[in-house]
């Protein structure tokens, strides 16, 4: 009797090793109805392993995963009915052309997946490339057909492991309307990634890993009541003097740079004050921006990158988003 | 809950039983012998040699006697030696008794015989030079042909 | 090249099909696991018909015995060492068992090697396992279809081999043979114990179709899945030549091509044949179970 709660993904106390190493450390995992949910972390934490166990291509040495409430083992071969995504880079055929990989993919499906080829193609944007052969295909091309891919199965779940990998940032903003409006339609997303701007603007809830175990799970606008304040960099006519006011005003804090300018932790509204008290000192501001978002610093935080500062260690390195990352041959 | 590992090992387990089991099947068909005998080639060496001599007599176009009546024999040594028990794949010396005349005028016609461990044979005819020394015979019409006698190919049972 | 964002999801309606089990509404169709095995069957042969080795092997099954035929028409020399090698150009008959047991316990083996130590290791090449176990067929129906076609393309390449093995002969020539027991045997009698002899080796090459599969799955390596039958044919054929004790040649996978032997002799004898069969099974039986328990709870992929 399979205990129905409605969630979409159910896992509990799922736990993976690998000889020494632990993948993932009793992770509870769970994923609501028609919401696009976030799966965060650092590279290694085990986003992919835990998104391997539920497509089963990793089978977890302790604890349950339920997808739309029954597990592996109850439902046989129809577990994935409705469950569509890819892992990593999405891999096919080389030698076949992509619409030619489709088909197979439809056929395996069976049913009439393959009348939704050609619409899918279009709706990835690959219809130029359909008859050419996926060898010659970029990484963006290929993240593409492995959407496309997932369509074809008509999902209710959409699992998808660092989607923005390879793709320019004008397909990203594509992807993410597109994710959008699937969301809207009641299918479920889940989007894994290691960079929580993204994340951001997309997603409703979030479960962020960190080596192996679950370090934060909630909606995404909770998790901003808890973030600390976000991180800006200031440049201005009299450094010394805006250090000074800052000691003096609630709420912001102000340090010098290596290179010139102040590092300022402050609140939306902090700043503001803090802003028009300097120009009243006399101080003037030649630049402002937004360095680390709150939930950067949040997730930065809870993942403990290096660094003692609570809210975030300034002058930290963004990870760059390419257009072709490098590609890691995958270990058998 | 760990499925694999005890299922691994009671599949394991019971695939190691079930080769056990096939290899001592198999010894016992054998019973650690080879199964290549003196009495199983002898006996197998000499009715081949007998059909074949009907069959060289046919094709030269004398008279087809009958095997039976050839009533041949064969008698192998391995190596040589007069060991009657050797047993085994190698080479043998053979020699094979028969009749053509009649009782009273047996003919003998030697064979170097190598035979492989899967107990088929290769038997060299070593005389006389008009039975099984010359690979070829002649037919009629002065057409050449193979000489059935000269190397007789033949297997028998090592089960 | 945009995702055309604007245009998704609204996915067109599903055909009427049976539906699933209550679940999710996915896919109309939840085919039974037997049809979900025979789809994945299908698609593999079709994969294999595209490969460039099985045209090749199916065109040297096609055109060989005849090209042996014609090789053999222009000299007078004979195949030594062979049983039948003698009587090649007295008989057409001879030229198929020639074939069958010269090239036979190497070639065959091979033959099969080539396609079954890559159906499961070319996924893991092209690292497109991950691909088509996120569809709806699970591990077992995917194993079982593959496993099948390897089966399938090794039976159909006997199959069409043994045609042109004894049409060849037939060609070349209906006399009668003389068989291994001295007997002649006429024409009729003769394509029956050909046909016989010829059948009576598939189920060793069964066996090293099954040892390749094994192989492969378990290195995941195409080179290691085909290299492993060939290695140990060659490991067979040396092991013959020491003197075995009777288990011991038994238990080789080699032994079983030879087993024929025993229907031409006079009176014909099946000992070899059956301890042969039981032989091939149960080489057959372990490789094909060995790797199903290295698959069905494998970790695919690079997740670690």
């Amino acid at each position: 009797m399979t205990e129905t709660t409605g969630q979409v993904v159910e896992a509990r106390g799922v736990s993976k090793w690998f000889g020494e190493t632990t993948a993932l450390d009793a992770v509870d995992f769970t994923v609501s109805p028609g919401v696009v949910h976030g799966l965060l972390g650092p590279n290694g934490a085990g986003k992919t392993t835990l998104l391997s166990a539920l497509f089963g291509l990793v089978l977890p040495d302790e604890g349950t995963v339920r997808l739309f409430g029954r597990t592996r083992a109850e439902a046989g071969p129809g577990w994935l009915d409705g469950v569509a995504g890819f892992v990593e880079t999405p891999r096919f055929y080389p030698y076949l052309s992509g619409r030619r990989n489709l088909a197979v993919l439809a056929g395996l499906d069976g049913g009439d997946a393959a009348s939704l080829i050609d619409e899918a193609l279009e709706r990835a944007g690959l219809a130029d490339a359909r008859g050419k052969r996926v060898k010659g295909y970029s990484l963006g091309m290929r993240q593409r057909l492995g959407l496309a891919a997932a369509m074809l199965r008509r999902p209710r779940l959409l699992i998808l492991d660092e989607p923005t990998n390879g793709i320019d940032p004008a397909g990203i903003r594509d992807l993410r309307t597109a994710l959008r409006r699937l969301a809207r339609d009641g299918v479920t997303v889940i989007l894994s990634s290691h960079n929580m701007t993204q994340v951001e603007e997309i997603c409703d809830a979030v479960t962020v890993l960190h080596q192996g175990k679950v370090a934060f799970a909630g909606r995404l606008d909770a998790m901003r009541a808890d973030a600390p304040d976000p991180v800006w960099r200031l440049r201005t006519s009299d450094d010394a003097a805006a250090r000074e006011q800052a000691k003096r005003t609630t709420g912001v804090k102000a340090e010098g740079r290596d290179d010139g300018g102040l590092v300022v932790f402050a609140a939306q509204d902090r700043l503001d004050d803090y802003v028009l008290t300097l120009a009243r000192d006399g101080v003037a501001v030649r630049g402002l921006e937004l360095d680390v978002t709150p939930l950067e610093s949040l997730f930065f935080q809870l993942t403990g990158e290096p660094g003692d500062r609570p809210a975030g260690p300034p002058g930290r390195e963004r990870p760059p988003v390419t257009e072709e990352p490098p590609v890691t041959e995958e270990v058998p | 809950m760990s499925l694999g590992n005890p299922r691994r090992r009671t599949a394991a387990g019971a695939a190691a039983a079930a080769a056990a089991i096939t290899v001592g099947t198999l010894t016992a068909s054998g019973c650690g012998s080879t199964g290549l005998t003196a009495p199983r080639l002898q006996t197998s060496l000499s009715r081949t040699f007998a059909n074949l001599y009907v069959l060289q007599q046919t094709e030269q176009g004398n008279p087809e006697p009958s095997a039976t009546s050839l009533d041949s024999h064969a008698s192998c040594q391995k190596g040589g030696t007069p060991d009657i028990t050797q047993d085994g794949s190698g080479v043998w010396l053979c020699q094979i008794t028969y009749l053509v005349a009649g009782p009273g005028y047996p003919v003998i016609a030697k064979y170097n015989v190598d035979v492989q461990t899967d107990g088929c044979y290769a038997a060299d005819g070593d005389g006389p030079a008009s039975v099984n020394g010359s690979p070829t015979i002649t037919g009629p019409h002065y057409k050449q042909l193979i000489n059935p006698l000269s190397l007789i190919d033949g297997c028998f049972d090592t089960t | 090249m945009t995702l055309a964002a604007d245009r998704w999801p609204a996915y067109p309606e599903p055909a009427p099909g049976p539906s699933g089990p209550g679940g999710p509404g996915g896919p109309a169709t939840r085919t039974g696991p037997r049809s979900g095995t025979r789809t994945v069957w299908r698609l593999e042969l079709a994969k294999l018909r595209g490969q460039g080795r099985v045209r090749a092997i199916a065109a040297a099954c096609l055109v060989g015995p005849f090209v042996i035929v014609a090789g053999l028409n222009v000299q007078s020399a004979t195949p030594g060492d062979t049983a039948f090698g003698q009587w090649v150009h007295t008989s057409g008959f001879a030229i198929p068992m020639v074939i069958l047991g010269f090239g036979g316990q190497w070639l065959l083996p091979v033959g099969t090697a080539v396609v079954a130590g890559d159906i499961f290791s070319a996924e893991d090449h092209f690292g497109t396992w991950k691909t088509i176990l996120t569809r709806s067929r699970s591990r077992r129906e995917l194993f079982a279809g593959k496993f099948l076609a390897a089966l399938t393309f090794a039976t159909a390449a006997m199959m069409l081999l043994i045609i042109t093995d004894l049409l060849a002969g037939l060609l070349a020539g209906t006399q009668p043979v003389a068989g291994l027991g001295g007997q002649l045997v006429p024409a009729g009698h003769a394509t029956e114990l050909v046909l016989v002899s010829w059948l009576s080796v598939i189920p060793p090459v069964l066996g090293f179709t099954a040892l390749a599969i094994f192989a492969s799955v378990a290195s995941r390596n195409s080179v290691i899945g085909i290299g492993v039958p060939v290695v140990l044919t060659l490991a067979f054929q040396v092991a013959t030549l020491i003197a075995l004790p009777a288990w011991g040649q038994q238990v080789l996978l080699s032994t079983p091509f030879t087993a024929w032997h025993g229907f031409w002799e006079q009176p014909a004898y099946v000992g070899p044949f059956l301890y042969g069969l039981l032989t091939s099974a149960v080489w057959f039986t372990l490789c094909s179970a060995a790797a199903w328990l290295v698959f069905r709870r494998r970790t695919i992929g690079g997740a670690s």
